[in-house]
């Protein structure tokens, strides 16, 4: 893909009314060109996870625009495209508990509308083909980040949103996830917006926006 | 900071959690305040409609005169406390009125109430001022003066003599009381639950600070022992506004009823009784403790059948020893004992094979999010066993009530028709010669064109069935014509009224044939005044009213010098008029007052005496239903909360709302409709049990069973709305921001 | 219908227990409106007593009563107050010429109804009995004088003066049972309240036809129980009839009848209105003649400290030098009737000793 895969301008939200608002993004411009990762630095509160949910469309912002993936935020069907074309990672709980890993990565892929057979590939391509059996109860912290990276390349996307996605892991496995992370994201050539405490995480990533100096407190 | 204040800290972080508790505590104890006020009020009302319908004493004249008003007046200046009770049956009408006078009914009661005798409002029909009732254009009049109780010796010029407003139902109501007593018991099981379901509710919220106070070293029996302690507290703060909300909630239902029924203006019929509340409050701590105490007993239980796959095994042999028991039980403490079992064995069950259904439907499904479906379908009825049961008790309990109120209903109703077949009834006066009317009705009412009679004898006799012999009450009639034919026979040989109108056999009551295991066709040797007759048993009648073996024979099988007790005659004039009857017999006997009661006017009134119990059990049973669906509401609310987050990520994976909505919705429709399509069969197995078997335990008699398709549609409906309640209430939640479970490190959120 | 409104009228009416202080309809309903249109008649200023007709019934009048009053003392001198009360409310008034209506038809233009009391070493006994009119079953003649309602009756013996009073409740040999069966003789002319006999209930001129005999000795007997007690003492007797006897939006009323130990009599009375009350009473010295008491010529004070009936009361009339101290007895003297209110006996102390008979009316703890 070419052109840019995100371009914000004159982003602002802010939280509450009166003297007790506290606005958490104030006039936040950037473009992503297509194929490339931006990582999202700032303090706790600084509106990290508040970008990454109006990117995603599960919340809307109070002033600027969004282009995102060639539409424009006031008129994206942004069920369509987060079923389709945007996969998000959280920090944790990224699996329904009462599915098998396989079968979690199943339902995300047939709700993309891709081929449920590529599944057991992704699990493999991420470490724990052999674990698709067993629930997310059943399995290590790192081997359930694993899984919904396989979940989210199991329906193909153009732009992965990840919230922390190695917040709760030990070094060597947040590590080993950041790899598998960060390599399939060149292979498979999407974009990727990467909210992080983590300076060596970010310092991975083309590009760097730190929230934590354009909040306004 | 004190372990306690440690776990309470939990609710100030979570109030709503906190406030849930409470309220489901709150209306579980409204819930059996209201029962036990519901239970009590219609104890009473059952107590004073008998109290109306029971025979009391009338006066009459020795000399046969009718009664007037100088007769009233000359008894009351006497001091006695007598009341005008004068029935008239209008021209052209064919129902009579009765003209009663609330201000001399004043002393049958002390003081303090007018317009009610003994309790029982005069007012609605039949009941006319007197003055009203006097001033009716009338073909029939008859005044009669009811007596208190325990009055004083009477001039010498009045005699006492029985009156009866209608048969007596005596066993009829008795019967419906332990039926009454069965079903709270029933709703104290359903409290028990919701109680327990409470409880763990309050456990499963904080695995988290248990685990916690583990670490810190206090141990399990200390926080267990505090918990208990919060419990109380928590019951200390609920128990009085419960039992207030749960009084307040059963008069606004009696209200209600009392509005809708003509003739209940009197308040004070229902008014609220202040010390309902002592009982209620006792039997709430009580079942606090046991609900707690379970836990306590409960790892001995879990060390005695290790492994999960025990108990569903252990359940199934509960019901089964249950229903054995409930089959073979010859006491009403082993019947009960039984139910007890069944019901618990499938308290135990049901959510077990709720997730078995699960396990197959997942297994089933070869889409992922139908798989996903089935398998939240399996949690959250394991998370919603407690409640789901209460809810299936209590539709249970609803239909068996609703059957057993209409059994009742329409068994009284069509006994009361039988036993009251003709118009009216005339008693024959003592000395009186009843051939002599007899002979004139046969000459004058030959065919049902001139009108319909009979003539009752009564008296007892003796008789053997295999060895011993046994005393019995002979019921005589002659001629056995269509004012008899007509009765409903439990078990008949073919023709079984004209064998008994020619003599050729006898027809028993079913106590009788209960009691001796009588059956049709059995032969009965038979002793009226010394002369032994063998008779076979030609049929078996119900018979609700007495405790009593009876035999029903033809009047020409009685010897001549056979014993009467009492005698009448049924009548249903046609061509030939009621006045030219009386008059024929009155001169025939030669006795001008003749006691002629209407039995329509007595059979609404009986009717009515039943009325306002029914309506006041069918409240407690809509009470029950009601709480039993809140609580689910509730507890289904907080359980979907902790997974609110589940539900969020499948609109972060790209679902709408409204299709989040719909897998919610049928989540929510499957979870109770299970619920009630379980419930059905075992109100048919409740109802079966209280007519078939607990009634012929205790009083030797069955009522028959009906089921009513259409009330379980009606019900199924009304679970498919609770369910869409709790849907609803998801879909307010689905709005709002979702707390990731990590944040919150409650576990129950992800269980699977 | 007519049943139901018997009824309503009964209990919410002039026999009820319900109506509070301050509804429109006055006390016990005896504040209903009356008017020319109802046909009842109404007395006034100019009203005449006329003996002995009036010791009969006013069924052209919607109420009235013959109320006695009695302090007697047991044989041991113990003090044992009694009383007997029957009440007429008419239903639809009628001449004293037009033939009362046949009993057979059980007529319901009169309710009757009948209270009696014994009140002795702090208890209460209390009965009440109720009657249609014109059946016999109860009602009053003139001649000879007599009062029934059912075995509850006010006979008259050889002499006009020789009255006896008979009272039976419960069933005889019961521990419940209780009964008097009196003597009256009656000494002196009946006493005319207010102007020759009518007696104004409100300063805007609603009243009622009262006198009384205040001159009654009394011999008998009384039964508790199982015990009999013979009792003499002093009686009072009042006659009173009207068609409207308060005014709406009175609460009740106080009344005291005094027999002061000097031999003057005292009768008193307040009406409650929801501003103030009107009172008004009668002066009666011995030996001299009856003094209406105006309204400002006597003053009346509960000692609200008592409790929600005021069982403490200070009485002056400081034209004849009355300062008087009324105290009931201890114990609870409510009539627990269809309708309760107090009535006890009271023992009188200051200016003047002796004993008498009040009747509170109308408190909220009745």
């Amino acid at each position: 893909m070419t052109g840019s895969a995100v371009t914000v301008s004159g982003l602002g939200k802010t939280f509450g009314r009166g003297p007790a608002a506290v606005s958490v993004l104030s006039g936040l411009s950037f473009d992503l060109p297509a194929g490339q990762s931006l990582a999202l630095m700032g303090r706790s509160g600084s509106g990290k996870s508040t970008l990454l949910n109006i990117l995603c469309g599960l919340e809307q912002a109070d002033a600027g625009t969004v282009m995102l993936l060639g539409e424009n935020d006031s008129t994206a069907d942004w069920p369509c495209l987060r079923r389709e074309r945007i996969g998000v990672v959280f920090q944790e709980a990224n699996l329904m508990p009462t599915l098998s890993l396989l079968d979690n990565v199943r339902f995300r892929a047939s709700l993309a509308g891709q081929p449920e057979t590529r599944c057991q590939h992704w699990l493999e391509v991420l470490g724990i083909g052999d674990l698709g059996h067993r629930f997310p109860d059943q399995v290590s912290g790192g081997q359930r980040q694993r899984a919904a990276l396989a979940m989210v390349f199991a329906m193909a996307p153009d732009l992965i949103l990840a919230d922390e996605p190695t917040g709760s892991l030990d070094r060597h496995t947040a590590n080993d996830v950041a790899d598998a992370l960060f390599r399939l994201q060149g292979e498979t050539g999407c974009s990727l917006i990467l909210a992080t405490h983590d300076p060596e995480l970010a310092a991975r990533c083309q590009q760097t926006l730190d929230l934590g100096h354009r909040s306004g407190g | 900071m004190t372990v306690f204040t440690a776990l309470l800290s939990h609710y100030r972080r979570h109030p709503w959690q906190g406030a849930a508790l409470a309220i489901l505590m709150l209306l579980a104890t409204a819930l059996w305040t209201g029962i036990h006020h519901l239970t009590s009020q219609a104890r009473d009302s059952l107590g004073q409609s008998e109290r109306l319908v029971e025979v009391r004493e009338q006066v009459q004249r020795v000399d046969g005169a009718e009664l007037t008003v100088e007769d009233f007046v000359l008894l009351r200046r006497q001091g006695l406390c007598v009341m005008p009770w004068l029935e008239v049956l209008p021209e052209g009408e064919s129902r009579r009125v009765i003209g009663v006078d609330p201000l001399a009914a004043l002393c049958f009661q002390g003081q303090g109430d007018v317009a009610t005798f003994d309790g029982q409002p005069l007012v609605g029909q039949p009941f006319l001022d007197i003055a009203d009732a006097a001033a009716l254009m009338a073909a029939e009049q008859q005044l009669f003066l009811i007596l208190a109780a325990g009055e004083g010796p009477l001039p010498s010029a009045y005699r006492t003599a029985p009156f009866a407003l209608s048969p007596d139902t005596g066993q009829l109501g008795d019967s419906f009381l332990l039926n009454l007593d069965a079903l709270s018991v029933l709703v104290l099981l359903i409290t028990g639950l919701l109680l327990r379901s409470v409880y763990l509710l309050s456990l499963s919220q904080r695995r988290d600070s248990f685990a916690l106070l583990t670490r810190f070293g206090v141990s399990g029996r200390r926080v267990r022992g505090h918990l208990l302690l919060e419990l109380l507290c928590l019951a200390a703060i609920t128990l009085i506004p419960g039992i207030w909300i749960g009084q307040a909630l059963a008069s606004v239902l009696e209200g209600g009823f009392a509005n809708v029924m003509e003739g209940l203006f009197d308040s004070r019929q229902l008014a609220t009784g202040g010390n309902h509340w002592l009982v209620p409050a006792l039997v709430m701590t009580l079942l606090l403790l046991a609900v707690a105490i379970v836990d306590w007993l409960m790892p001995m239980a879990a060390c005695a059948m290790p492994g999960s796959r025990l108990r569903p095994a252990a359940a199934a042999l509960l019901v089964l020893a249950g229903l054995a028991g409930v089959w073979l039980a010859d006491a009403l403490w082993l019947l009960f004992v039984a139910l007890a079992l069944v019901l618990a064995g499938i308290g135990w069950l049901m959510p077990r094979g709720l997730s078995l259904l699960s396990g197959a439907g997942v297994r089933a499904s070869a889409q992922p999010g139908w798989r996903w479906w089935w398998a939240e379908f399996g949690v959250l009825c394991r998370r919603l066993a407690l409640p789901l049961v209460a809810l299936q008790f209590s539709l249970a309990m609803v239909l068996a009530v609703q059957a057993l109120v209409i059994t009742f209903e329409d068994t009284f109703d069509r006994w009361l028709g039988q036993r009251l077949s003709a118009d009216v009834y005339m008693q024959v006066p003592d000395g009186a010669d009843s051939a002599l009317a007899a002979n004139w009705l046969t000459e004058h009412l030959p065919t049902a064109d001139e009108g319909l009679w009979h003539h009752v004898q009564r008296g007892s006799g003796r008789f053997r069935y295999t060895q011993a012999w046994q005393d019995v009450d002979v019921f005589a009639v002659t001629p056995v014509g269509p004012l008899m034919t007509g009765w409903g026979l439990l078990e008949q040989t073919s023709q079984p009224w004209q064998k008994l109108a020619s003599g050729a056999g006898i027809m028993v009551n079913e106590q009788l044939a209960y009691r001796l295991d009588l059956s049709v066709g059995d032969q009965l040797e038979l002793v009226l005044a010394e002369q032994v007759q063998s008779l076979p048993v030609l049929a078996i009648y119900p018979d609700y009213g007495r405790p009593a073996g009876e035999v029903l024979i033809a009047g020409q099988s009685l010897p001549a010098d056979y014993d009467l007790t009492f005698e009448s005659f049924s009548l249903s004039p046609a061509s030939v008029s009621l006045q030219t009857i009386t008059g024929a017999l009155r001169t025939l006997w030669g006795e001008p007052a003749l006691t002629i009661r209407d039995n329509r006017a007595i059979q609404d009134l009986a009717n009515r005496v039943f009325e306002q119990t029914f309506m006041l059990t069918r409240a407690m049973t809509v009470l029950t239903l009601a709480l039993a669906a809140v609580a689910l509401l509730l507890m289904g609310w907080v359980f979907l909360s902790t997974r609110l987050w589940y539900f969020r990520l499948l609109e972060v994976w790209g679902m709408t709302k409204a299709e989040i909505f719909r897998k919610l919705l049928l989540l929510a429709l499957a979870v109770t409709l299970s619920a009630a399509a379980l419930a059905l069969p075992l109100g048919v197995g409740l109802t079966w049990v209280l007519v078939h078997r607990i009634n012929p335990l205790a009083f030797g008699w069955s009522l028959p069973m009906a089921v009513y398709p259409v009330f379980w549609l009606e019900l199924l409906a009304l679970a498919l709305l609770i369910g869409g309640c709790i849907a609803l209430l998801m879909r307010r939640q689905l709005g709002r921001p979702a707390v990731r479970p990590s944040v919150t490190g409650s576990v129950t959120g992800e269980e699977r | 219908m007519r049943l139901r409104w018997l009824t309503m009228m009964l209990v919410c009416g002039l026999l009820a227990g319900c109506s509070e202080p301050g509804t429109d309809a006055g006390f016990a309903g005896l504040g209903g409106a009356a008017g020319p249109e109802d046909g009842f008649e109404q007395p006034g200023p100019g009203t005449e007593l006329v003996f002995p007709r009036d010791f009969g019934p006013h069924p052209a009048h919607r109420i009235e009563w013959w109320y006695l009053t009695a302090n007697l003392e047991t044989d041991a001198g113990e003090p044992l107050g009694l009383q007997w009360t029957q009440f007429r409310q008419a239903i639809k008034p009628r001449d004293l010429e037009t033939e009362a209506p046949d009993p057979s038809g059980w007529p319901l233009q009169a309710a009757w109804m009948a209270h009696a009391a014994v009140s002795y070493r702090e208890q209460h006994w209390f009965g009440e009995r109720l009657a249609r009119g014109d059946l016999g079953q109860a009602g009053a003649t003139v001649e000879p004088f007599q009062v029934w309602l059912d075995h509850w009756q006010l006979t008259t013996g050889d002499s006009p003066d020789d009255w006896q009073v008979q009272v039976r409740h419960g069933q005889p040999d019961t521990d419940d049972y209780w009964a008097f069966d009196l003597e009256l003789t009656v000494r002196g002319a009946p006493v005319a309240h207010g102007v020759s006999g009518f007696s104004a209930k409100s300063a805007s001129g609603e009243g009622s036809m009262y006198f009384s005999l205040v001159d009654i000795e009394v011999t008998g007997q009384v039964r508790l129980g199982r015990e009999t007690l013979p009792v003499r003492g002093k009686a009072w007797f009042d006659r009173e009839w009207s068609s409207q006897f308060l005014k709406a939006g009175q609460q009740g009323w106080d009344w005291f009848a005094l027999h002061l130990d000097s031999g003057d009599k005292l009768m008193a009375f307040q009406l409650r209105e929801q501003q103030g009350q009107f009172r008004s009473g009668t002066w009666i010295p011995v030996g001299g003649d009856p003094m209406a008491l105006a309204p400002g010529q006597l003053q009346l004070d509960p000692d609200i400290s008592a409790g929600p009936v005021p069982t403490r009361w200070r009485l002056t009339v400081p034209d004849h030098g009355v300062d008087l101290m009324l105290s009931a007895p201890p114990g609870n003297y409510t009539n627990d009737g269809l309708y309760p209110y107090w009535e006890s006996p009271v023992t009188v102390t200051g200016s003047h000793t002796g004993v008498g008979y009040m009747e509170l009316t109308g408190y909220s703890g009745q």
